[in-house]
C-alpha cells in the first residue's frame, strides 16, 4: 500500500445533504404508516415489523461482526471496523422500536389475544412462553444484554481512539467472548419471538440460524457500500483498499451459501417427514403467487450472488462487488417480506405504498443514527494495536 | 520389490544442475528475486521456510489455474450428482418412497452437493500435487537451514543466458551471504 498519498483521518461529515434525505425519509416513513395505521392496521403493522426487523439486523449484525474480530484476535479487519461498530448507533432506536412491536398486539401475534388463546387448546399448551408478559420481559433482557455489551464493546474501542490504551483491546475480549454466548440464545430467541410466532402453531428449529444468515448476509452488503462511499470520497486512502474489500467480499459469498444451505436445511426436513404441522409454513408459500417469490428468493438470493462473486476477480472489482450488495439488500427485504407477509394473506402477493414508505422510514433512522455516529468518531479506529496488520494487508489468494 | 524399486525411481526427481545463492534476510531475498527476473532469468526457483508476501509479484510467477479446474471438476461432479440419481431412483431401480414422485430434488440435492464438493475438492489437491511434482522422494537439498531461517534462489543450467560466474557476481551484489554450485 502507497504510503505516500494517506488521507489524514477524521469523522465522516454528516453532510447537511445527508441530514436532509434521513429527514425526508424518517417524514415519509411516519407519514405512510400513519396513514396505513389508519386505513389497515393489521397491514401496517406488518409492514412495521418486517422493516423493523431488517435494520434491527444491521445493527445487531454491526456489534456481532465486531465481536467476532475481537475473538478471532483479527487484525486484517482494524480500519475497517468502525463501520460495522457504527451500525449499533441503530440499536437504541431499535430498543424504541421493540415497544411499536409489543403494542402492534394481536394485529401481529393471535397468541397475544386472549379469546384466540381460550379456543385454542395447542395456544393454551404454549402459553407458557407465549404470552405477553413475559415476551415484554424477554425483549428488555435482550435489548438491556445487546446494549450493555454495544456500551463495553464500541465504547472500549472509542475510548481507546482518545487515550490509546492497548489494554482497551484485551479487556474487550472477554466481553466479546460473554457477547457472542449471549447472542446465540438472545438473538434466536428475538427471531422465534418477534418472526416464527406469527404462527404460533408452526415450529422449526433452525429458525434462528436462518435469520443469522440473512443478518451476516446483510451487514456485510451493508458495510461493503458505507466503505465504498468513503473510499469514492478519498476518505480511506492508504487505510482500506481492493485487499480489505476482497475479505469483506468473501465472507458475503460465504453467508449467500450458508443462507441457503440453512434455507434447504430447514426445507428439506420438513419436505421429508410431510407432517401437518411443519408443512402448514411452506404450503401457502409454495402453492399460488407466493411460488414466484420463493423461486426468486432461491435464484437472487443464492444463485445469481453465488455465481457472480465465485471468482477472485469479481470480488476485487468494486464495483461488480457493489452491484452484488445492493442485489442481496433488496433480496433480504424479500426474504422477510417472504417470511411475514403470507401470514397476512395467503392468497395474494400484497405490497406498495405501506412496505415502501414504512422501509424508507427506518432507512432513515438507520441513515441519521449512523451518519450522527461517524461524524462524532474517526472512520478508522487508529490507535488499536493490530492496526499495523491492517495497514499492510495483502490477499494472495 | 522390482514394482516398488521401479515407483521409487519415477517418484525420485531428476536432479537438475545450477547456481545457488543463499539469504538471510527476507526483504532482500524478495527484491534479489525480482532482480534475477528483471535480468531475463525465468525457470529459476525461490525455496523460503514460510510463504512470502509478493514473492510472485517479484519472480512474475502467474495467477494459479487450480481455480478453473476446481469449477470444472466441481461442475463435472454437480452434473454426474445430478444425472446419478435420476438414472439410480427413477430409471433402473425405481423405489416409491413415501408417496414422492420418484426423481424428487429436494431428496437428492445432497448427493448432488457432496458429488460437487468431493470432485472439487479432491481435484484440487490432485492439480496442486501435480503442479508441485508431488510426491518427491529424496530430493536434492542445497542447504537444510532452508527449511528453517535461511532463503534461496536456484538458477538451472538449461536457464536463458546461464553463465555461472555472472550469475555468483549477481547474487553476491544483491546481498547473498553464500553462492555457491548445486543441483535441485
Amino acid at each position: 500500500m502507497a504510503d505516500t498519498q494517506r488521507s489524514t483521518l477524521g469523522p465522516l461529515p454528516f453532510t447537511p445533504k445527508a441530514k436532509t434525505i434521513s429527514f425526508a425519509l424518517m417524514f415519509i416513513g411516519a407519514v405512510g404508516f400513519a396513514i396505513s395505521l389508519m386505513t389497515n392496521a393489521e397491514r401496517a403493522w406488518h409492514a412495521y415489523l418486517v422493516a423493523y426487523f431488517y435494520f434491527f439486523l444491521l445493527g445487531i449484525g454491526g456489534l456481532f461482526f465486531a465481536a467476532i474480530q475481537h475473538v478471532s484476535k483479527a487484525g486484517w479487519s482494524v480500519n475497517v471496523r468502525r463501520f460495522c461498530e457504527s451500525f449499533t448507533a441503530f440499536l437504541p432506536v431499535a430498543a424504541l422500536g421493540a415497544i411499536g412491536v409489543a403494542l402492534a398486539g394481536h394485529h401481529l401475534y393471535e397468541w397475544m389475544d386472549k379469546a384466540e388463546v381460550a379456543k385454542d387448546p395447542l395456544l393454551a399448551h404454549k402459553a407458557g412462553y407465549l404470552n405477553t408478559p413475559f415476551f415484554i420481559i424477554r425483549l428488555v433482557v435482550f435489548f438491556g444484554g445487546w446494549l450493555l455489551f454495544t456500551k463495553k464493546m464500541v465504547g472500549g474501542s472509542i475510548m481507546q481512539d482518545k487515550n490509546g490504551d492497548p489494554a482497551i483491546t484485551v479487556k474487550t475480549l472477554p466481553w466479546a467472548i460473554g457477547f457472542l454466548l449471549f447472542f446465540a440464545i438472545s438473538f434466536s430467541l428475538f427471531s422465534v419471538d418477534l418472526l416464527m410466532s406469527l404462527m404460533p402453531h408452526w415450529f422449526s428449529t433452525i429458525f434462528g440460524i436462518y435469520t443469522f444468515a440473512g443478518l451476516f448476509q446483510s451487514t456485510m452488503a451493508t458495510m461493503i457500500l458505507l466503505i465504498l462511499y468513503c473510499m469514492r470520497r478519498g476518505l480511506l486512502n492508504g487505510y482500506v483498499d481492493e485487499n480489505h474489500m476482497h475479505d469483506l467480499g468473501k465472507f458475503m459469498f460465504a453467508f449467500t451459501v450458508f443462507w441457503a444451505y440453512i434455507a434447504y436445511s430447514q426445507y428439506m426436513l420438513i419436505w421429508y417427514a410431510n407432517l401437518p404441522e411443519e408443512t402448514m409454513f411452506y404450503l401457502p408459500r409454495v402453492t399460488g403467487p407466493w411460488t414466484w417469490v420463493s423461486v426468486a428468493l432461491l435464484l437472487f438470493k443464492f444463485v445469481v450472488p453465488f455465481l457472480a462473486l465465485l471468482s477472485r476477480r469479481a470480488k476485487r472489482n468494486l464495483n461488480f462487488l457493489a452491484t452484488i450488495a445492493i442485489l442481496i439488500l433488496i433480496m433480504q427485504y424479500v426474504d422477510l417480506y417472504w417470511l411475514v407477509y403470507p401470514n397476512l394473506s395467503s392468497e395474494k402477493v400484497i405490497f406498495g405504498l405501506p412496505e415502501i414508505t414504512t422501509w424508507c422510514g427506518f432507512a432513515g433512522v438507520f441513515m441519521f443514527t449512523v451518519g450522527r455516529f461517524l461524524s462524532k468518531y474517526s472512520i478508522v479506529p487508529l490507535k488499536d494495536p493490530r492496526i499495523h496488520e491492517s495497514l499492510h494487508h495483502h490477499v494472495v489468494y | 520389490m522390482d514394482i516398488i524399486d521401479k515407483v521409487i525411481s519415477k517418484l525420485r526427481p531428476k536432479a537438475r544442475q545450477g547456481m545457488a545463492g543463499i539469504w538471510l534476510d527476507e526483504h532482500k531475498f524478495v527484491e534479489a528475486a525480482g532482480k534475477v527476473r528483471q535480468s531475463g532469468y525465468t525457470k529459476f526457483d525461490a525455496i523460503s521456510p514460510f510463504p512470502l508476501h509478493g514473492i510472485d509479484d517479484a519472480m512474475g510467477i502467474p495467477f494459479s489455474y487450480i481455480p478453473w479446474v476446481t469449477l470444472t471438476f466441481g461442475l463435472t461432479g454437480f452434473s454426474f450428482g445430478t444425472w446419478f440419481t435420476w438414472w439410480a431412483s427413477s430409471q433402473d431401480w425405481a423405489i416409491n418412497i413415501g408417496g414422492k414422485p420418484m426423481w424428487s430434488l429436494p431428496a437428492f440435492i445432497p448427493i448432488m452437493f457432496e458429488c460437487t464438493i468431493l470432485l472439487a475438492a479432491l481435484s484440487s489437491v490432485g492439480a496442486l500435487l501435480w503442479i508441485c511434482n508431488l510426491p518427491m522422494i529424496d530430493p536434492p537439498v542445497i542447504d537444510p537451514d532452508l527449511t528453517s531461517h535461511k532463503f534461496g534462489l536456484f538458477v538451472p543450467e538449461d536457464d536463458t543466458g546461464y553463465d555461472a560466474a555472472k550469475l555468483e557476481q549477481l547474487f553476491r551484489q544483491l546481498g547473498a551471504v553464500e553462492v555457491k554450485k548445486a543441483e535441485f
